[in-house]
């Protein structure tokens, strides 16, 4: 069974992990510790103590509070409130909808016509960080890019209770 | 056996690290030497390797190397500059809007050598590091269609600025590739004129490659590619190879060395193109094979090739191997011919593991290599292999791998496998062992039934030769059941691929796109205009054949030339390679005579009802081959003695587990085993270099050439 130590686990999730040892990783069977070292790397990283049950993605986590509570937290410990609100809400939105706004960021006619796609960058209220990028219709609700069943990947993957 | 040793033939298989020197002698016994591989000056590596045969004879290459009458190399020199991107400053000149080839490539190519879950597995799949960086690839205004005419004229001064330009970076050679230049090379032509114009004028001089002059072909890409290898890595291994060639002469040899190419033939290393020199690893056996089924008047062989790492299969249908004409090594398309053969990761030293997931065992696909597994502590190898599997077996003899010169752990071995397999599967040992062994067998047998059926034809047409180090350790296994004409193994099975490699013609092959379309119940002159046209293709071929001997020193009478066409019905998408057995179409008899020759093989590998003649027919490729007469191994030739083997052949006996029981196995010694010996299963027969197992209820006979007959005891087995 393949057991990766902490050193190449960090290189993996921060992107500097030569191709062909992530490829290796990638085409090996999975290593059955790799969740909880994630995990670990990750808490050690953050600024704040609340127990992290789930990377949501970059920069976010679902943490469990002392009150027994489980938010949407970011990096820089802004609180995006309970877990099962879509967190998008509670960011700060800028949406690209006009050509100019599309050149700014792509070549001229590399991008998007706004009148049928706007995108939509959602930014931490706190450390302004970028945090997901949608591209929809005008017009279309903000989506609630998904929304994960903790209880039953704790109790059927991990085989232990969620904390 | 003592009788006076004759050096005879030299075989060299230069890999990445080791330096293989295969010597045969006039017996057609052989030894194996092995050195380290020198990259620096090869030839050094290649004598320590041939000296280190040798002095298994008590002789050395200053007194061997003058009786030897032929020498063949084989290396992978060119293949290791060409995956560590190792070559010269190459700069490339395309059809303007194509200049992003090596950065787009061909889907294929970001997956080509992955194991099928990773081609499924789209994330896995990467571009390749380009071949030549886009700041050295130019563009220049011009456009042929795809008839041959001209679209757009060539942009002259912009082809002028373009070769200043790469001039300017320092290129070391330019290649020329332009669409459809193999219907028209009107355009490369033209800029090869303006190169030369623009190097006069600066003072400089570098070679200028045109794809038209190397690789006519369609496929802009694939030729590209084989265009670039060829000016990249290819040209400066030439050197390499010249310095091998003096120096086996430099020790009396009086032969030009011969290199192992792709096409099945050997050339030497002043043929214009080396590229197809690149590949030559698995096909060396194919061509042992097929000379041994001429020799022995065989028809139809299925060749199988059990190594360390990886399991090769190659069909001879009718004395004859496939061609594919577009090839991929190295994570690049080519377009060279290249002895079909398949590859499939499952060899001797794959790895054995237990899929957490579903609790299955899973065999390779990767695998220890020459490191042979668990039971070989020195090896450094923590999982378990198949060799593992046959060592705690008793199969293998742990005190006599290759003769005793490695000794192997049993107890390690079985160490491995209870922790890592029986363990989790909660099963003995033994047992595990023998399933590992048994799919292993069963894995493979499904490989070999796919690539009969999948051609459309039956094992009862056909003979199961087995070879390479593992081959004769399974051919038991894998023959089970399939019920094959007749099961052979060769006696030097672990060393056919190199002795292969010294049963090939020296021959040259050039193709040629033609893309001809050809009608059905036209008149007679039609068919003999076109048998014209092919006639031209085949004469300029033909013009390339005889060059590239006479830099040996044949002349055209020396040759013998062959057509072949490549053919398929107009608008099907597969063709396939149709030897007219002549030199050239004659009139519109000669091509009637190819198109019926086509009609036959379609029926033969898809099915007679499938023949389409009304759609009419498609010549995709051209191809003239032309061969001369090289000396190559003799067969092994003995008086049949009786049935019984002598007495100094026995070894005793050993416990072995067969299938879920213990049995005792007798033990032979291949060496000592006499031509018309036979000997009933379960018996072991060891050499040095390999061990053939005959399982119960079979048994084998040694023919008069040292090859073994694996037979089914049908009639025993009724009593």
């Amino acid at each position: 069974m393949p057991a990766y130590d902490r050193e190449t686990l960090e290189m993996l999730l921060d992107g500097k992990l030569p191709w062909n040892e992530v490829r290796a990783i990638m085409s090996s069977f999975k290593d059955p510790d790799r969740f909880d070292k994630m995990v670990e790397i990750m808490q050690s990283r953050v600024p704040w103590d609340d127990r992290i049950l789930l990377p949501l993605g970059l920069h976010l986590y679902i943490a469990s509070k002392p009150d027994g509570s489980r938010v949407v937290k970011c990096d820089c410990g802004y609180e995006f409130g309970d877990w099962r609100q879509n967190w998008k809400l509670e960011a700060l939105i800028y949406v690209r909808d006009t050509e100019e706004k599309m050149q700014e960021i792509y070549p001229p006619l590399m991008h998007s016509n706004p009148e049928w796609i706007e995108l939509r960058e959602y930014y931490c209220p706190r450390c302004r960080t970028q945090l997901e990028v949608e591209a929809l219709p005008p017009g279309y609700p903000v989506v609630h890019d998904f929304q994960p069943d903790l209880e039953t990947f704790y109790k059927e993957w991990l085989n232990r209770d969620l904390p | 056996m003592t009788h006076q040793r004759e050096p005879r033939i030299l075989a060299i298989d230069a890999g990445g690290t080791m330096t293989d020197t295969f010597i045969i002698d006039q017996a057609g016994d052989f030894v194996v030497g092995k050195a380290q591989t020198t990259p620096e000056d090869e030839s050094v590596g290649f004598l320590n390797s041939a000296n280190d045969a040798l002095s298994y004879w008590d002789t050395n290459s200053t007194r061997a190397f003058p009786s030897l009458v032929t020498g063949i190399y084989s290396g992978t020199t060119i293949l290791n500059r060409l995956l560590q991107r190792q070559g010269r400053k190459v700069g490339v000149l395309v059809s303007r809007g194509m200049e992003d080839y090596f950065k787009l490539e061909l889907g294929e190519q970001t997956y080509l050598g992955y194991s099928y879950s990773d081609r499924l597995h789209v994330v896995t799949h990467q571009h390749n590091p380009p071949l030549v960086p886009r700041s050295l690839i130019r563009g220049i205004p011009e456009r042929i269609d795809t008839f041959g005419d001209i679209a757009i004229p060539l942009y002259e001064e912009e082809a002028r600025k373009a070769v200043e330009e790469l001039l300017e970076e320092g290129v070391e050679s330019i290649c020329v590739n332009l669409l459809f230049s193999y219907r028209n090379p009107a355009h490369e032509h033209r800029v090869k004129e303006l190169a030369e114009e623009v190097m006069r004028e600066r003072g400089t001089e570098v070679p200028v490659y045109l794809s038209s002059e190397y690789y006519p072909v369609r496929g802009d890409f694939p030729r590209l590619n084989t265009l670039v290898v060829e000016a990249f890595v290819a040209e400066p291994s030439r050197k390499q190879m010249k310095l091998i060639d003096s120096r086996v002469k430099e020790q009396g040899a009086r032969f030009d060395l011969r290199i192992m190419a792709s096409h099945g033939g050997t050339i030497t290393h002043e043929a214009q193109e080396l590229a197809r020199t690149l590949i030559s690893g698995p096909i060396g056996g194919v061509i042992g094979a097929r000379w041994l089924a001429e020799r022995t008047g065989i028809p139809n062989v299925m060749c199988t090739d059990i190594g360390g790492t990886s399991f090769d299969l190659a069909i001879i249908t009718e004395g004859e191997f496939d061609i594919k004409p577009y090839p991929d090594i190295a994570r690049t398309l080519l377009a060279i011919p290249l002895v079909e053969t398949d590859s499939v990761g499952s060899g001797t030293g794959s790895y054995i593991r237990v899929n957490p997931t579903s609790n299955r065992i899973e065999i390779g696909p990767d695998s220890a290599g020459y490191r042979i597994g668990c039971c070989w502590p020195e090896g450094g190898v923590d999982t378990p292999t198949i060799t593992d599997c046959n060592v705690a077996l008793g199969t293998l003899n742990p005190d006599y791998f290759l003769g005793g010169d490695i000794k192997l752990d049993r107890d390690a071995a079985l160490r491995a496998l209870q922790e890592q397999v029986a363990g989790p599967l909660k099963i003995d040992v033994y047992e595990a062992a023998a399933g590992v062994v048994e799919l292993f067998e069963e894995s493979l047998k499904n490989e070999v039934l796919a690539r009969i059926l999948g051609k459309g034809y039956a094992p009862v047409n056909y003979t199961l030769l087995s070879y390479g180090g593992g081959g004769p350790l399974h051919v038991g296994g894998i023959s089970e059941g399939l019920g094959f004409e007749q099961v052979l193994v060769p006696s030097w099975a672990a060393g056919f691929s190199a002795f292969g490699c010294a049963c090939s013609d020296f021959e040259y092959r050039y193709d040629a796109s033609i893309d001809l379309p050809v009608l059905p119940g036209l008149p007679d002159e039609v068919y003999e205009g076109v048998a014209a046209m092919i006639n031209a293709k085949v004469a300029g071929l033909r013009e390339k054949v005889i060059g590239e001997f006479a830099k040996s020193g044949f002349s055209e009478k020396d040759i013998s030339f062959r057509v072949l066409l490549r053919m398929q019905y107009l608008g099907q998408l597969r063709d396939l390679e149709v030897n007219t057995g002549r030199e050239w179409i004659d009139g519109a008899r000669g091509m009637l005579d190819a198109i019926a020759a086509f009609e036959d093989l379609y029926g033969k590998v898809y099915a007679r009802a499938a023949k389409s003649p009304e759609l009419g027919y498609l010549i995709p490729m051209v191809i003239v081959s032309g061969t001369v007469d090289v000396e190559k191994p003799a067969l092994p030739d003995e008086p049949l003695q009786g049935e019984e083997p002598p007495a100094s052949a026995s070894k005793g006996e050993r416990e072995v587990f067969w299938k879920r029981r213990w049995l005792k196995a007798s033990i032979w010694e291949m060496g000592e085993l006499k031509a018309g010996n036979r000997l009933h299963g379960l018996a072991i027969i060891e050499s040095p270099s390999t061990t053939l197992v005959v399982p119960p209820e079979c048994s084998v006979f040694l023919d008069g050439h040292r090859i073994f007959h694996l037979q089914r005891d049908e009639a025993e087995a009724e009593e």
